[in-house]
């Protein structure tokens, strides 16, 4: 085990989960005081957030042109004229696919990288900063610079021996998750390297003496420990995944022939590209979050049920 | 304690009044007049030049010469414009956002295929009396004036030409046996002579290139090769594709034969518009249809030569395309924005500053000037812009059905090249199903 | 000696997957100042790219402070407001506390472009169009989920014994979060803030619809112009040049605050 860690080790205070209130006597004032406290970030939801996904409700059941404006209540025809569209169905297949796919390769490869670079020494400490460094560049950035390193003109991957990275549907794809991986695995590496190392060194000790070998270590104590952080990670991924935007937008701009238009792309399209309505779009919008709302109502309750 | 608490409560109150009002008045602004009309006392060819202060946008591509323009303007006049470069992808998105709340600048240009969707959703000013008014009104763009026509009102002039023309690389052509000062004149010649030079044989180079997988590429450079041979891709009302016809059946199996044997750059069918004008750059490409803008650019690394699009058999066409500029309906500066327009199509603005930066002319009877005089590829490039068989497509959806990416016209030459060339009728009657919506 | 017969493949795996990930970064930077064509660097080594993007529009100075500006307000707006809420959702207990919660966790699951006009509008009503403080407002209210989480679960991760000494120690509560328990948390403070910079910085879409005037665009949005020329062809110089300069202040700050913002999601509640 490593002994010390440069990572300062949390806590040992007890702490209230969030969610649950804390343990203190409360009065009246006490419950004011929270909420003084709490009104900036009231206002900012309410001004920034609320009011704006009022605006998007609205403009969901109206025929709302991106030229024209609101010219009346036109419900439920938005959202009929979504499900009947001919990207519709193409694009929630890929976006799941997507999801799946990018989920699955990050948080195992995350993980990985976190085991790798837990010990602290010089060596770790430098592979750890080199797998965060992509961190640092905003998606689009990001995205921007694979864009110039797949293109035929620029790339200095020839000698991979591929021919197009973004030609056929199969290669855009992955070399789309290529990106993601690229630019995430630190992030959530990192995370992950917290829950590791909240794992005490007595759990695994105890193992050791129980003849554990690697693997059952492995699957038997660390997985089952790290079950928050992984679940943790889990739900930003798969809503990040279910949001992309920026890297296909760039990258391959939904093609070739359409295979990788993601929902939000689809969006994007119907409010700015074409068919410019924006009651479309707003309304194929609501649906994507209520369908967000879903998947992690589940994850939580999976998580949940699991801990029970 | 008890103050920060009370004035917490009363921020949050007066928040949350301010935040309904807002969803009121969010929801009631939309359709919105403008009662700025500016009932002005006379409607001069000139407009005003008094000193305001003008907005105007315009695409990151046509930043050199925008630039070019507002700088001379600014310099000679006493109004000032102020330019904004949106990045091309989101100008739409902008425009669109701006155009909701009536906040769009006083001018704004816009890609010329879409200028029939934007005059019909009303985001432009009438100016059909003062163009009226311009000693040199019949001699302006057509193709341009007519895009931005509705109802028989204008509210478009050009702004900056983008032409296609055919150019080839007189290297290639002389080491090919081919003539480097004539370039092809019909369908067959160019597959010829793309063939031709293929059989060079020479490393990482090939007969011709296309954006394969860019609807506006192919918008750009196949739609005159099918007016040329005197056909249209469209009915007049842009309703309809007439895609399948025998001259644009004859373009695809021209393509499809390049491909065939060999003659098209590999790297065409994945191009998505980014890098389609690159490897001619690199003197890599025989022949292509290419934009004229991009021939200073071109000559620095190319002996390039130049000749209108071809159709089947003889004809000369190009895409009359670029951006068409307008005054907003939201502009309360109508006679001051005028004034811009009418120097921008007179000849200090089309001559001075627009030829002097080796764009084409918006006027047939300028197409002669010092600047053309100088090199004979300018002057063959102002003479086809004037062509009869040059044209800009109209039609209201045209960036849904052509140029949004997966527009069913990729999928219909994608599968005329590459694919299945009895999808045809199908894929034909898909690019009219969006153009009818 | 075994040990390191068993580690030396692990090392060689694990250093070239570094490699890997250092890899494009420094690719883009060798590329950026590298011969290639149809860019402002057509022939010979040097930094023709880079002087295309200094002098493009209102000069890269202009863009540099508008960036600077607009990072910088996200990055107080994102602080002051993460704190108190995450005090507020930590320490107390207040009716509606989950609800408002669980909405300010819920920004995150919108579709970005989706809000953006209606954001347009609003600002617009607000007398904040084409200004950097809007913008600024609204990028902070996309960092929230994240700030208002962070900041709760660091204030959580407080010892109960500091948290009451300071509320029983007379003063009130307000003195007790800026004096006692603000420097308590400051792992978390440093890792809001440089999550708060990185996003504002890098964003582009944002300021793309809610800044109209060239003077005041940022960086990211200049860059995007300069890529694309006629017919969507792409200035390969002028991109990763512009990648270059948008990536070197974020990592550098990055690696400076390394050790902070590693022990800010130590300091969580993360732990299993």
């Amino acid at each position: 085990m490593a002994p010390t860690s440069t990572l300062v080790a949390p806590p040992d205070g007890a702490q209230a989960p969030p969610g649950t209130p804390g343990s203190r006597p409360r009065n009246r004032m006490k419950a004011l005081a929270g909420w003084a406290y709490a009104a900036p970030t009231a206002l900012f939801v309410l001004i920034f957030f609320i009011v704006p996904i009022v605006l998007v409700g609205r403009m969901s059941v109206s025929d709302w042109g991106l030229f024209t404006g609101n010219e009346g209540i036109n419900a439920p025809e938005n959202f009929t004229d979504v499900l009947d569209d001919r990207l519709f169905w193409p694009a929630v297949w890929f976006t799941v696919k997507y999801t799946v796919v990018t989920t699955l390769i990050l948080l195992a490869l995350a993980l990985a990288l976190a085991m790798l670079v837990q010990e602290a020494n010089r060596w770790t400490g430098f592979l750890r900063t080199s797998f965060l460094v992509p961190s640092a560049l905003g998606l689009a950035s990001a995205s921007l610079l694979f864009y110039a390193l797949y293109s035929p003109q620029s790339t200095p991957l020839g000698f991979l021996g591929i021919d197009s990275f973004l030609g056929t549907p199969n290669a855009a794809l992955w070399s789309t998750v290529a990106l993601v991986v690229w630019r995430f695995a630190g992030f959530y590496m990192l995370l992950l390297l917290v829950g590791l190392q909240g794992i005490s060194g007595d759990v695994y000790e105890a193992a050791r003496l129980d003849g554990a070998g690697r693997w059952q270590t492995f699957r038997y104590v660390t997985l089952p420990l790290l079950k928050s952080s992984l679940a943790l990670c889990t739900i930003l991924c798969v809503t990040g995944s279910m949001l992309a935007f920026d890297q296909f937008y760039i990258l391959t701009k939904g093609g070739p022939d359409n295979s990788t238009i993601t929902i939000v792309q689809l969006v994007y399209n119907m409010a700015f590209f074409g068919q410019n309505n924006l009651g479309r779009a707003a309304a194929l919008s609501i649906l994507v979050l209520v369908a967000l709302l879903v998947v992690n109502a589940l994850q939580f309750r999976g998580l949940r049920d699991k801990e029970s | 304690m008890r103050t920060r608490i009370t004035r917490g409560i009363i921020r949050r109150a007066v928040a949350s009044v301010a935040a309904l009002g807002l969803v009121a008045t969010m929801a009631a602004c939309g359709g919105g007049d403008d009662e700025a009309g500016g009932a002005s006392a006379a409607v001069t060819a000139e407009g005003t030049d008094d000193g305001s202060e003008l907005t105007l946008w315009t695409r990151a591509p046509l930043e050199l010469q925008a630039k070019a323009l507002v700088e001379a303007y600014n310099k000679s006049h006493k109004n000032q414009v102020k330019l904004t470069i949106v990045p091309n992808d989101d100008y739409v998105a902008k425009v669109g956002a701006a155009a909701g709340s009536g906040d769009l600048p006083d001018l704004f240009a816009a890609d010329i295929v879409y200028v029939p969707n934007w005059t019909k959703a009303g985001l432009f000013s009438d100016m059909t009396e003062r163009i009226g008014l311009l000693p040199y009104a019949d001699k302006i763009n057509q193709g341009h004036v007519t895009a931005g026509t509705y109802e028989d009102k204008k509210y478009v002039l050009p702004f900056v030409l983008d032409l296609s023309v055919m150019f080839w690389n007189k290297k290639l052509y002389q080491e090919a046996g081919l003539d480097p000062e004539k370039g092809p004149t019909t369908l067959d010649e160019y597959r010829e002579h793309a063939l031709a030079i293929q059989k060079l044989n020479k490393p990482d180079t090939y007969g011709t290139y296309f954006g394969g997988n860019c609807g506006g590429c192919g918008v750009f450079t196949w739609f005159p090769m099918v007016w040329a041979s005197g056909e249209e891709v469209m009915d007049a009302e842009g309703t309809k594709s007439l895609l399948d016809g025998a001259a644009a059946q004859k373009v695809y199996a021209t393509f499809r034969q390049m491909q065939e044997g060999g003659a098209i750059h590999p790297g065409s069918k994945d191009d998505t518009g980014a890098t389609w004008v690159a490897a001619f750059q690199e003197g890599k490409i025989g022949v292509m249809p290419y934009p004229a803008t991009l021939l200073p650019t071109a000559a620095k690394t190319v002996d390039v030569g130049v000749g209108p699009i071809p159709g089947v058999s003889g004809g000369a066409s190009t895409f009359l395309g670029g951006d068409g500029i307008g005054i907003s309906k939201d502009s309360k500066k109508n006679d001051q924005a005028w004034n811009f327009l009418a120097w921008l199509t007179s000849e200090a603005g089309q001559v001075d500053v627009l030829a002097a930066n080796d764009s084409t002319v918006a006027r047939t009877d300028l197409a002669d000037n010092q600047y053309s005089a100088k090199d004979p590829r300018v002057a063959t490039v102002n003479k086809v812009a004037g062509a009869p068989q040059s044209k800009t497509p109209f039609a209201v959806n045209f960036q849904q059905a052509f140029n949004a990416p997966g527009s069913p016209w990729v999928t219909l030459f994608r599968n005329q090249v590459y694919g299945d060339a009895g999808a045809l009728a199908n894929d034909n009657a898909a690019v009219s199903g969006v153009l009818g919506q | 000696m075994r040990a390191l017969l068993i580690r030396t493949p692990q090392h060689v795996l694990a250093g070239g997957l570094a490699l890997i990930f250092l890899f494009p970064l420094a690719w883009a930077a060798v590329a950026s100042v590298s011969p290639q064509g149809g860019t402002a660097q057509t022939d010979g080594w040097g930094f023709g790219n880079y002087v295309t993007l200094a002098n493009y529009q209102a000069g890269v100075g202009q863009y540099l402070v508008n960036s600077t500006v607009v990072s910088v307000l996200t990055v107080l707006f994102t602080l002051a407001v993460s704190v108190l809420g995450g005090y507020a959702f930590a320490m107390f207990s207040f009716p509606g506390r989950n609800v408002l919660f669980l909405v300010t966790l819920a920004i995150l699951m919108v579709p970005y472009a989706t809000l953006l006009i209606p954001l347009y509008v609003l600002l617009n009503q607000l007398g904040l169009q084409n200004s950097l403080v809007g913008l600024a407002l609204v990028l902070t209210m996309f960092q929230l989920p994240f700030a208002v989480f962070m900041m709760r679960i660091s204030f959580e991760a407080i010892p109960n014994e500091l948290r009451e000494a300071a509320l029983i120690d007379g003063c009130g509560s307000f003195r007790a979060l800026l004096h006692i328990l603000v420097p308590a948390v400051k792992p978390g403070l440093i890792t809001v803030g440089l999550f708060a910079f990185l996003a504002a910085w890098n964003d582009f879409i944002t300021p793309l619809v809610l800044i109209s005037d060239s003077d005041r665009a940022p960086l990211p949005l200049a860059v995007a112009n300069m890529r694309q020329q006629v017919m969507g062809i792409v200035d390969f110089g002028a991109t990763q040049a512009g990648v270059v300069v948008l990536a070197v202040p974020c990592v550098v700050l990055f690696l400076a605050l390394q050790r902070h913002y590693v022990r800010g999601f130590m300091s969580g509640a993360l732990k299993g």
